[in-house]
């Protein structure tokens, strides 16, 4: 009786405090969600696939536009902004996995064991850069490379630059996590395939690198949500395309948080407030958009694709 | 250190609060300003101003503590309006929409400052070329496209234009910039005013090739960085613009004068709208009336809300900007950033503005 009715505290405290986390993304997606309703009435399916962002003329009176109050002629389309998000987040993948699964491999099994804790630890200073030491580095740097050696029109500002920055951003990220899953491959496995009379390189690509792909995926996907979430480097680099689409890597393209952040200073002169709330509803599509591509990471890392599970 | 300097405030903060009670107490307005502090924030352009203006502020004022940050003209207006700063700067003054919505709201001119148009033509950076305001809005919208466009040959015979792919530079940030250039393309040229309008954002036309950059600063490094490119730029950065031997474009006024932004033509577009200032002292200074009057130049405003919580904040604004229409406009200080000092009239308009803070 004494023992069913014992009320653990310790239990309970934890408890409070493990809930916190999910109270808080749960708060923000209810503030997101409330603060974003009359825009997303407002906009309706358009807003997705929108080419043209006009917040209408803020210095005229307000009309009334399907049964709300909004700046004549405002207009809110974002498929720009969602192009070049998943555009230069994606690029910059394809760029920074090659270059980590790399760089890990090289560290877990081409480095002495006494030179590699400096080494992993140089990896991960570059995660710690602040973006707007990278944004500046890409202006100073890599815009006139680009423009001077790869662009036809001289232009360095745009998805190439955007990409470029974000992959060097996001590579420590994935070389880390993929290097701790390698040296924590049992020396069992790394042995006997040696002894079965393999090379290093079948080695590597046969007996560890299988071992470790969950791992990767959750790199891969901690990557891509830095890399989508970026905000100053790529707002520096990327040369904030509006109403256009890019039509090369050359183009000058906007990120979702890029333009977020550029654009509220305006949006909050807006009387009607419509303006804040379209940005609203844009942070809460870059939302779904991460829950999609997290979503889709868990499955492939449990799912089918995973046909070995010796980890554990 | 920052402890000790802490509990010092705290302390001075509680002997004016004293001091306060007893100056209420004895009805002596006098002192009312001990130990109070004001925060600023907004406009960019005008930041470099208040960063001058705050030590010579303070020593005469000792009481008076100002806190300025950069932020943008955007951010200026809606956290004065909020409360949250007592002073927000802006290279704009406010709308007929928020007016209505926020009755109390004052656009108080500080100063008056201009916008250089410039370019990046190698070899002709030392040339000032002209351009007008419906050239550039063929510019910005796509329908210009090359440097030797006849329209704009025609206007620079003797200049031998490259025929290349012109890259027109916009700010993507809230911008006063912003405001008073497309408020230029708008005066000077019907079709823009009827579709793209003005703002401290707009929404840009689809230019292949356009570039969008952030802040004055990435204005500047975005034109170097781009031969062929041509960008607005506020004039607080024509030293820098100089310094990297960009050029600096000749532009048509209302009159068909095509000049450069100096004392005497910015002044004359000052003084050309003295006499149609409203009370409120929200108006365009943009494509003025005048055979000398520099196009692009505007009132850099101080965003205030009358309606201030406790009479000690009130008149520490009321100080201040006293100090910054008189005092403030002197020389020494607009010219380290290219600014013109308010006409007579204005500063008047102003004191009265001024006044209605409580």
């Amino acid at each position: 009786m004494g023992a069913v009715m014992k009320i653990k505290p310790f239990r309970l405290s934890l408890l409070g405090l493990s809930l916190l986390i999910p109270a808080a993304l749960g708060a923000v997606v209810l503030f997101l969600l409330l603060y974003a309703g009359q825009a997303i009435s407002f906009n309706g399916f358009g807003f997705l696939g929108g080419v043209n962002w006009n917040l209408g003329n803020l210095y005229s009176d307000p009309v009334m536009t399907r049964g709300v109050q909004v700046p004549s002629g405002a207009d809110y389309g974002i498929l720009v902004f969602v192009v070049g998000t998943l555009l230069s987040s994606g690029i910059a993948i394809l760029m920074a996995v090659p270059l980590s699964v790399g760089a890990a491999i090289f560290l877990a099994e081409a480095v002495p064991g006494t030179i590699r804790p400096v080494l992993s630890m140089l990896v991960e200073l570059v995660a710690v850069v602040p973006s707007v030491v990278f944004g500046l580095w890409g202006i100073a740097v890599l815009i006139p490379l680009i423009g001077t050696y790869l662009a036809p029109s001289g232009n360095g500002y745009g998805l190439l630059a955007a990409s470029i920055v974000l992959a060097l951003m996001i590579t420590p990220i994935i070389a880390t996590t993929l290097l701790d899953a390698l040296l924590r491959v049992p020396r069992e496995n790394r042995e006997s395939a040696f002894a079965l009379g393999a090379t290093h390189f079948e080695v590597v690509t046969k007996a560890m690198l299988p071992m470790v792909r969950t791992t990767l995926v959750g790199g891969i996907v901690l990557a891509l949500g830095r890399a989508m979430g970026e905000t100053m480097a790529v707002v520096m680099v990327s040369g904030g395309a509006i109403n256009i689409l890019p039509h090369s890597v050359f183009s000058p393209v906007s990120t979702i948080a890029s333009f977020i952040v550029t654009q509220l200073d305006s949006a909050q002169s807006d009387p009607t407030n419509m303006a804040v709330r379209s940005l609203a509803e844009i942070a809460l599509v870059l939302f779904l958009i991460t829950l999609a591509v997290n979503a889709c990471a868990k499955l492939l890392s449990s799912g089918a694709l995973n046909v070995r599970s010796r980890q554990h | 250190m920052k402890l000790i300097n802490k509990t010092s405030r705290m302390a001075a903060l509680r002997g004016g609060v004293a001091v306060l009670a007893l100056a209420g107490a004895i009805g002596a307005a006098g002192v009312a300003h001990a130990a109070t502090t004001l925060v600023e924030t907004g406009s960019s352009l005008l930041y470099p101003l208040f960063n001058i203006w705050v030590p010579d502020f303070t020593a005469v004022n000792p009481g008076i503590q100002l806190t300025t940050t950069s932020t943008g003209s955007g951010a200026g207006i809606a956290q004065s309006m909020k409360g949250l700063v007592q002073i927000g700067a802006s290279d704009a003054y406010l709308s007929d929409g928020i007016v209505k919505k926020h009755p109390n709201m004052l656009s108080i001119p500080l100063a008056i400052s201009a916008q250089t148009i410039n370019f990046n033509l190698p070899g002709l950076n030392g040339d000032n070329i002209k351009l007008t305001g419906p050239i550039l809005a063929g510019i910005y919208s796509g329908k210009i496209t090359m440097w030797n466009d006849p329209k704009i040959a025609a206007i620079n015979p003797g200049i031998k234009l490259p025929a290349h792919v012109i890259i027109p530079i916009h700010r993507v940030d809230g911008s006063g910039d912003t405001f008073i250039f497309t408020q230029y393309l708008s005066d000077s040229t019907p079709a823009w005013a009827s579709t793209v309008r003005y703002g401290t954002a707009v929404s840009w036309p689809a230019v292949t090739g356009g570039i969008g950059a952030n802040g004055n600063p990435g204005m500047v490094s975005a034109l170097q960085a781009n031969p062929y490119a041509v960008a607005y730029i506020g004039v607080s950065f024509a030293d820098q613009v100089a310094k990297d031997s960009l050029g600096v474009a000749k532009i048509k006024n209302a009159d068909g004068k095509f000049l450069l932004p100096t004392a005497t033509t910015v002044g004359a577009a000052a003084d050309s709208i003295v006499t149609t200032t409203p009370p409120d002292e929200r108006i365009s200074m943009v494509f003025a009336k005048g055979a000398d009057a520099y196009p692009i130049a505007n009132y850099e405003y101080a965003i205030i809300n009358a309606k201030q919580p406790d009479t000690d904040t009130a008149s520490a604004i009321q100080t201040f900007l006293t100090w910054a229409v008189t005092s403030g406009n002197a020389m020494k200080y607009l010219t380290q950033v290219h600014f013109l000092p308010l006409p007579a009239a204005i500063v008047t308009l102003s004191k009265t503005q001024i006044a209605k803070i409580n």
